[in-house]
């Protein structure tokens, strides 16, 4: 559970963010919605410890962010951007090891090699292990990013363990088949009672993958819903300026949305 | 493009097994030339406290005062210089930056000049024999910050304000340099020519225990870094996710390094590229893990500097060439080829 309280932030004189509360469930997939510069990445960064808010609080399963120490965060939650470039040619199963860096000291252990073997396989990287990242097409190397940060929080071993995974905007630059395949492994995680808060601009594809949404609009939240039939057109309609239409695949009844601008 | 697999100490390994074979080498040819089995008898009789014959005497003394110092302060700049390389080209998230580039060299330069030209003043008296160093490292550090602070923004390294800002930091430092050389007495002046160029020909046992110690505790501590250096990598913001905090091991690699390169160059003197190509190399042979990096380059570094000077002892024989023209001419082409390969490749190497 990752609970936000009264969240401000400024840059001079400007509110990026302004009074913002929401709480993202534990076990659930937690869907940050909004129009761009409402305010979303700057929520994420926030909830995710790496910048500090000038006013209110977060709280991760219970306790408050500032007490956790730097490393003993990173063994709790992880991040995944958007694009992530290395200048110096690494192997891919060396950038996957990186997530296991809060856990371990000089050596990793022998279990540290079996979360990173596993989260290669299960992003379907395990095949080009020993290639170098920058040589990798922009698909692939976001899924190793993917295994990173899986690797960073996910102790297969100990299922009971609270952790949080944050996306920020991550399938932006992916094709659909990718974007889905990451999505997927990103649900999986709730199985470990790991908190999922995701950035997501595809509202299709947000409603089908979220349990939960946040909509920001301003710096301020413009509505806080559960399941995907509490998002309705006039809301829609209202933040992101657009006309909205509600439609049912006639293949398996679920709905969708079609936008236009007038 | 498929990254080898041998593992990391069986390199090692053979790169300490070349330095020895450098080493040996080095301290066997020049003016005086000494036969292994010789060098193992002055030295044996050296650490046993043996008499010499008296024939020997000479050859003995040129050996364990001259050569020998010379040969381990050559390794020892070597091995600080491929470290200095890899630490900065990890800090600056790019493999064509070296000391000289970010102002480091430049920097300790003008520090050092500093003292040649006033050393008889109240305040060097107080520092002793530790003025050039002393001076050259806040010269150094000074530089080195500026042109970071200019080309870091956002938490990236630009690369074109990186250049832009060496290129400015540089021409004050040189200019400062040659500033002090214009209004000083003929000794100072040469003292500072000499010295922009690298030499080995002054190295002393006082040079070997100074630079000795501290390369090796900076280089102790800078492995501690290896694998925050590696996250690095990713990017700053990425690097704290994973709980490493970028602005303060950035200032202490900095410092670290400044520490390091400041105390050679008191030394020597200047010695430009081998930052440059020492990691390049490396990273071309096996991987940029500096796990893998930071030793290989201390040992491919002191390896590559050993076969420098004796090319600088025997080249106009009986005289000698400065080093750093030496490491000039090898080592531009690499950069320029470097710069040509990245340019090819786009902007994926660099943070432009």
């Amino acid at each position: 559970m990752v609970e936000v309280r009264g969240v401000g932030y400024r840059v001079g004189d400007v509110a990026i963010l302004d009074g913002v509360d929401a709480a993202f469930a534990a076990g659930r997939f937690n869907v940050i919605l909004g129009p761009n510069g409402a305010g979303k990445s700057t929520l994420l960064r926030i909830a995710a410890g790496l910048v500090a808010p000038s006013a209110g609080e977060v709280r991760l399963g219970g306790r408050a962010l500032s007490s956790f120490e730097p490393e003993e965060l990173a063994r709790t939650r992880a991040v995944l951007s958007q694009h992530v470039e290395l200048a110096f040619p690494l192997p891919v199963a060396d950038v996957v090891l990186m997530g296991r860096y809060p856990h371990y000291g000089r050596v990793p252990t022998a279990r540290d090699r079996e979360i990173q073997a596993r989260a290669l396989e299960l992003v379907g990287m395990a095949h080009k292990r020993d290639q170098a990242y920058p040589t990798l097409s922009g698909g692939e190397k976001q899924k190793v990013q993917l295994a990173r940060v899986l690797a960073q929080i996910w102790n297969y071993d100990e299922p009971r363990r609270l952790t949080y995974l944050f996306l920020d905007e991550p399938t932006s630059s992916l094709d659909v088949r990718y974007q889905l395949h990451l999505l997927d492994v990103a649900r999986d995680l709730l199985a470990y009672e790991c908190t999922v808060v995701a950035i997501l601009h595809d509202i299709n594809v947000a409603l089908r993958y979220g349990d939960t949404f946040l909509v920001l609009e301003r710096g301020r939240v413009a509505a806080a819903a559960t399941g995907p039939d509490a998002i309705t057109a006039e809301l829609l309609e209202r933040v992101f300026g657009v006309r909205a239409h509600r439609a049912i695949d006639p293949a398996d009844g679920q709905a969708f949305w079609r936008f236009s601008l007038s | 493009m498929t990254i080898r697999r041998w593992p990391y100490r069986r390199i090692h390994a053979l790169l300490g097994a070349l330095l020895v074979v450098a080493l040996v080498a080095s301290a066997g040819i020049g003016a005086f030339s000494f036969s292994p089995a010789a060098m193992a008898r002055y030295v044996g009789g050296w650490l046993t406290g043996a008499p010499v014959a008296g024939s020997d005497v000479l050859a003995r003394n040129v050996f364990l005062s001259l050569r020998l110092p010379r040969v381990l302060l050559a390794g020892l700049t070597g091995a600080v210089l491929g470290v200095a390389g890899t630490l900065m080209q990890g800090l600056f998230r790019n493999p064509i930056v070296e000391p000289g580039l970010v102002g480091t060299s430049a920097g300790a330069a003008f520090g050092a000049s500093v003292v040649f030209v006033f050393g008889t003043g109240v305040a060097m008296a107080s520092l002793g024999a530790l003025a050039v160093p002393v001076l050259a490292f806040a010269g150094g550090l000074g530089a080195t910050l500026l042109v970071y602070r200019l080309s870091a923004s956002f938490g990236k390294v630009n690369v074109f304000t990186l250049l832009l800002a060496g290129i400015a930091v540089n021409a004050v430092c040189t200019a400062g340099t040659g500033f002090l050389s214009y209004i000083a007495r003929d000794p100072q002046a040469r003292n500072i020519t000499f010295w922009n160029l690298g030499t080995f020909t002054t190295a002393d046992w006082r040079g070997v225990a100074l630079v000795g110690p501290v390369f090796l505790a900076c280089f102790g501590v800078a492995l501690r870094y290896a694998k925050a250096l590696n996250a690095l990598m990713l990017g700053e913001d990425e690097a704290a996710y994973l709980g490493i905090e970028p602005r303060r091991l950035i200032r202490r690699l900095l410092v670290l390094n400044t520490i390091m390169v400041a105390v050679a160059t008191a030394m020597v003197g200047v010695i430009a590229f081998i930052g440059l190509v020492v990691p390049h190399i490396l990273r071309l042979v096996r991987s940029a893990d500096y796990g893998f990096l930071l030793p290989a380059s201390a040992l491919l570094g002191a390896t590559l500097m050993e076969v420098i000077d004796v090319v600088a002892r025997v080249v106009i024989a009986p005289a000698e060439l400065p080093i750093g023209i030496i490491t000039a001419i090898v080592g531009a082409p690499v950069f320029l080829s470097i710069l040509l390969r990245e340019q090819r490749q786009g902007s994926a190497g660099f943070y432009g």
